[in-house]
This record gives structure tokens, C-alpha cells and sequence, in this order.
């Protein structure tokens, strides 16, 4: 199976040249015989929109550029970040990204953990996500995660509950700490991250983030994949835009799990029972 | 306070050109005063954008002081870039001739804001955006003028402290003698910026980085064995100078008012 990570630099608030450039990418990628091509999040968007959300969200189901999108996607799968606002929940707005299989959605995730702290400030603008649900895909079930829910443990048992064999993150992570040998500080976090969830999920770990400049804010790229042993199968350049094709065996995830048993082992009806009493004692 | 000058350098090329090509220009201008910072920035903006690409503008008042004239002739001359130098003395005079002081502050706060008015004279004539220049040391305890030497469109160098600006400088080849002589404003002859600050630059910066970065307070910093009266003399810069640092209040009347809840990013025009 072919992977590609499109570490782009998408344009603030300018969906035109966004989907230009996702369309050309989206060709380089067939052109290369990619299978699963992945955007970071609010790649047809930008980042940092504050009241351009309002403005550049779209209903997946009816807009043109997901037809566009969906068009040009036919022969592969792809992943796109989006300001999503659904007929269902007017005046509503989700960091959502879509799995567009063959020219369907058959995914949206909208994003649970919204970083609201020093530089961040989504709850300001975007609703939350409130459902973490695994999806069949050509070579198993997957994840979908945007950015700050990679960071949360409970986000990655939850793919995990849920089967997946591959979790898939989409990231417009800003780099921070200039002093290290190879990139940004804030990397390494993603890395170890990414690295301990593929060994403890026995799981393909696949991290696309994004490089550019907004605001002065500097999205530090480094994609990459680990495999279900945590091997890192490939990364991306630091800081600047990258194309990472990478090829992955699927069967990977089977052999981790025969020899690494935490799939089989785990008790799900255990962590719910722990989960209610706690939360339970936490309303007293 | 350590820094990889190397990837440094690669991300703030990067960010000047993206700046630069998101406003629809190619061109950069700056003030060249003779001194590291400008320097430092002109390195940068010539490395993102080449030579033709960035125009420094050497504004002595008269012939300068010191050496900073010849300095920044020579900085312009090494970087070939498009340099132009323009005596702002005849103004400067003129105003002060009409409403005279002994204070030098006065006269250097202006002298800051003439050079400013040149500056985006040329911004507009040529095309070019105004690149600033001011350091993290600088922005933090607001030793700059308002209006003067802070205004620009954008600041490569507002997130390096001034011993990472040094350290960026060595990596980048500047002559020596412009990374070791002594900082100064250049409000009046003989000034320099440690002697007025009270400080020394190594020591100004050690303790903002325990104070911003870290997020200590003023006691742990004593704690750490500086003198109380330097922390207590940063905090209170720190905290008098924000109005330096920020778009002034504006007063609430209608249900959507700028900076408060008309919320649009810097970047996000087409």
C-alpha cells in the first residue's frame, strides 16, 4: 500500500488557491500510484481564520469543492481538513476533516479537543466534535484525529477500541524551541507521541502536519509514519513544504498483534466500568 | 537562551518571503544604522530575497555618531544590496529650531519618528514593505520608539532575544567589530543601550528568559541569586511598556467593534 503525506503550506482563508493546489497534488499523487493521500488539517482553509470561519465553511455534501475533490480523488483515497458547517447544524462550525474513498465521504471526524490556551484560541470560533468513530477502509479499519486530539490518551483508546489498525492524524501544529540539533522542540513531542501510541496500539501511526506561516505562528511539518512495532517508516522535512510517499504493508498489524498481545488483551468494559465510577465520584 | 542559528536562519528566510509574496510584493526595505541588529535583518532579507530584492535606507542625523555611518555603508556595500543614505538632520532641525529642548529623549524619540516617515515614504515609492528590526530585549521592556523605530509590517528578529541575535549574527559571517560593539540607540552621541538600561545585555536576558519564558515570578528569579532590584527593575519595564507592544483600546459602542469582536488574521487577505 502507497501512502503519501502532503506537508503543504495552504493559503489563509483563500479556499481558490487551496483547492488548486489540493488538485494538483492530488495528481502528482495518482501520477506516483498512491493509494491513501493525506492533507494536515484546514488544508482547503488555513489555520488561523478566527471570523473567517464563518466565511469558509462549507456543507461536505453539496459544495463544489468537494465535488471537485471527490472528482479528482476517484482512484485513491483521501484525507482533507475543512471548516465544516452540515444543513443539520446551522450556525455551527467543526474543525471536521473527511476520508474520501473513490469519490464518497464515507468519514468526517470532527475535531473533540480544541486548544484554547496561550496561542490558541478555537473554542473562540469552532464548535466541538463529540464522537470518536472507527471506519472500514480498503486495508482495515481507521482512525481520524485532528491535531490536539492526538495528544490526548482517551482520543487514541478510542480508535483503539474501536479496531482500528491504522490511526491517522491531521495537524497544523506550530513549531516551538529553536535550540535542537534537527527542527523544532515541539516535534519531538509528536514523534514520541506518535512512536508510543504505534507500540501500544500495535498500530500504524501516519502524521500529517503542515508548514507555512500565519500570523507569525510557524507550523512546523516533520509528517511521519510509524509502523504497528513503532518503527518510523518515514518523516517529512521540518518547516518547510514536503511531499512524503512512503509504502506500508498492512499485514504489518497482524504480525505486531500475534507477537505484541495488547489488542487481545485489552478490557474495554473494564475501563467503562472504571470510567463511571470515576467520573461518578468526581460530581459528588 | 541557545539557539540552532542554522535552522534559525532557514525558517526566517522563509518567513520573509512568504510575507513579502502573501502581500503581493517582492521587495523589503529597512533602516541600516550601523548596528547588529539592522545588520542581522538586511543578512537575512538579502539571503530570502537577494540583493536587488532589499533596499536599506542609512538615515544618519548629520554625520552620525561614531563609526555607525561607515559601519553601515560598509554592511550595505558587503550585502550589495540597493543602499541610499539621507541626511534627516535639515528636518529634525527645523522642527526643533521651532519648539526647542534640552532633552534628549525628545530629540531622539523624533529623530526615530522621521526615520520611520522616510522609511514608508519609500515603502509606498518603491514597493517595498518595511521589515523591522527590534529584538525580543527590546520589545519586552518597550526600549523603543513608538511609532518610530518599532513601526514596521512585520519583525523577523521580535522573537530573539539580543544575545541570539549575536549568536545568529557569528553564524551568518558578520564582521566582529559590528557583532561586539557596544549596543546603542544612537538618541546622542556616546549613548549606549546598557548604560541607559542599567544593564547588561547578558544579564537583561537571562532574566527576561526566566521571567517570560519560563513564566517565573519576580521572587523565584531572586531565588536564583539575581540582585532584586534588576528583577524588580525588568518586571516593572515588562509591565509599563505593553502599551508599546499592542493596537490601542478602542471604546465599545456598536454590537461589532474593531479588536474586540471584529476578529480577522493579520495574514488572511487575498
Amino acid at each position: 500500500m502507497k501512502i503519501a503525506l502532503a506537508q503543504i503550506s495552504p493559503v489563509l482563508g483563500d479556499l481558490d488557491r487551496n483547492l488548486d493546489l489540493h488538485l494538483e497534488t492530488i495528481e502528482k499523487a495518482r501520477r506516483a500510484g498512491i493509494d491513501l493521500l493525506i492533507f494536515p488539517e484546514l488544508s482547503l482553509t488555513g489555520y488561523r481564520l478566527r471570523d473567517l470561519v464563518s466565511e469558509t465553511a462549507r456543507d461536505p455534501r453539496s459544495c463544489r469543492e468537494f465535488q471537485a475533490l471527490r472528482k479528482a480523488g476517484r482512484g485513491m483515497s483521501i484525507v482533507v481538513g475543512f471548516v465544516e458547517e452540515s444543513p443539520l447544524k446551522p450556525g455551527l462550525f467543526f474543525n471536521s476533516a473527511a476520508f474520501i474513498r473513490g469519490g464518497t465521504i464515507i468519514h468526517i471526524h470532527r475535531k473533540m479537543f480544541l486548544p484554547n490556551s496561550g496561542m490558541f484560541e478555537e473554542l473562540r470560533f469552532f464548535a466541538r466534535g463529540r464522537t470518536i468513530r472507527t471506519f472500514e477502509t480498503p486495508w482495515g479499519k481507521a482512525g481520524l484525529l485532528i491535531c490536539r486530539d492526538f495528544l490526548h490518551l482517551n482520543a487514541h483508546y478510542l480508535v483503539f477500541a474501536g479496531g482500528a489498525g491504522i490511526s491517522i492524524a491531521v495537524s497544523a501544529a506550530p513549531g516551538r524551541g529553536v535550540a535542537g540539533e534537527d527542527g523544532f522542540a515541539s516535534s519531538r513531542m509528536w514523534e514520541v507521541t506518535g512512536e508510543a501510541v504505534a507500540r501500544l496500539t500495535t498500530s500504524f501511526v501516519v502524521y500529517c502536519n503542515r508548514t507555512g506561516f500565519e500570523d507569525g505562528a510557524v507550523f512546523a511539518g516533520g509528517s511521519f509514519i510509524f509502523d504497528p512495532f513503532g518503527n518510523l517508516v518515514a518523516r517529512a522535512a521540518y518547516g518547510r513544504p514536503d511531499f512524503l510517499p512512503a509504502e506500508i504493508d498492512p499485514a504489518d498489524i497482524r504480525r505486531a498483534r500475534r507477537a505484541m498481545t495488547f489488542k487481545r488483551d485489552d478490557r474495554p468494559e473494564v475501563t467503562l466500568a472504571n470510567l463511571e465510577r470515576i467520573v461518578r465520584l468526581d460530581e459528588d | 537562551m541557545k539557539i540552532n542559528p542554522a535552522f534559525v536562519e532557514e525558517i526566517l528566510t522563509a518567513f520573509i518571503r512568504e510575507e513579502l509574496g502573501r502581500a503581493g510584493f517582492h521587495k523589503g526595505i529597512l533602516g541600516l544604522s550601523g548596528g547588529l541588529d539592522s545588520a542581522v535583518c538586511a543578512t537575512l532579507a538579502v539571503r530570502a530575497l537577494g540583493p536587488r530584492n532589499v533596499t536599506a535606507l542609512i538615515m544618519p542625523y548629520g554625520k552620525g555618531f561614531g563609526s555607525d555611518l561607515a559601519d553601515a555603508r560598509r554592511i550595505a556595500k558587503a550585502l550589495k544590496l540597493q543602499a541610499e543614505t539621507i541626511d534627516i538632520s535639515p528636518m529634525v532641525d527645523a522642527y526643533f529650531k521651532k519648539h526647542p529642548t534640552d532633552n534628549p529623549v525628545l530629540k531622539g524619540n523624533k529623530m526615530a519618528r522621521e526615520r520611520m516617515t522616510i522609511l514608508y515614504d519609500w515603502s509606498a515609492r518603491i514597493k517595498a514593505l518595511v521589515l523591522g528590526t527590534s529584538n525580543k530585549s527590546e520589545l519586552l521592556i518597550g526600549y523603543g520608539t513608538i511609532h518610530g523605530d518599532l513601526a514596521c509590517a512585520f519583525n523577523p528578529l521580535g522573537d530573539l532575544y539580543k544575545t541570539q541575535v549575536r549568536a545568529l549574527a557569528e553564524h551568518l559571517g558578520l564582521p566582529e567589530d559590528i557583532r561586539t560593539k557596544a549596543p546603542s540607540a544612537c538618541l546622542w552621541p556616546g549613548q549606549t543601550d546598557e548604560a541607559e538600561i542599567g544593564l547588561s545585555y547578558a544579564e537583561l536576558d537571562e532574566i527576561l528568559e526566566h521571567l517570560v519564558d519560563g513564566r517565573e515570578s519576580e521572587d523565584e528569579v531572586v531565588a536564583r541569586g539575581f540582585p532584586r532590584k534588576k528583577a524588580a527593575r525588568i518586571a516593572r519595564l515588562i509591565r509599563g511598556s505593553e502599551f508599546k507592544r499592542q493596537m490601542p483600546p478602542i471604546a465599545k459602542l456598536s454590537s461589532r467593534t474593531v479588536g474586540h469582536d471584529h476578529l480577522y488574521p493579520y495574514d488572511g487577505n487575498k
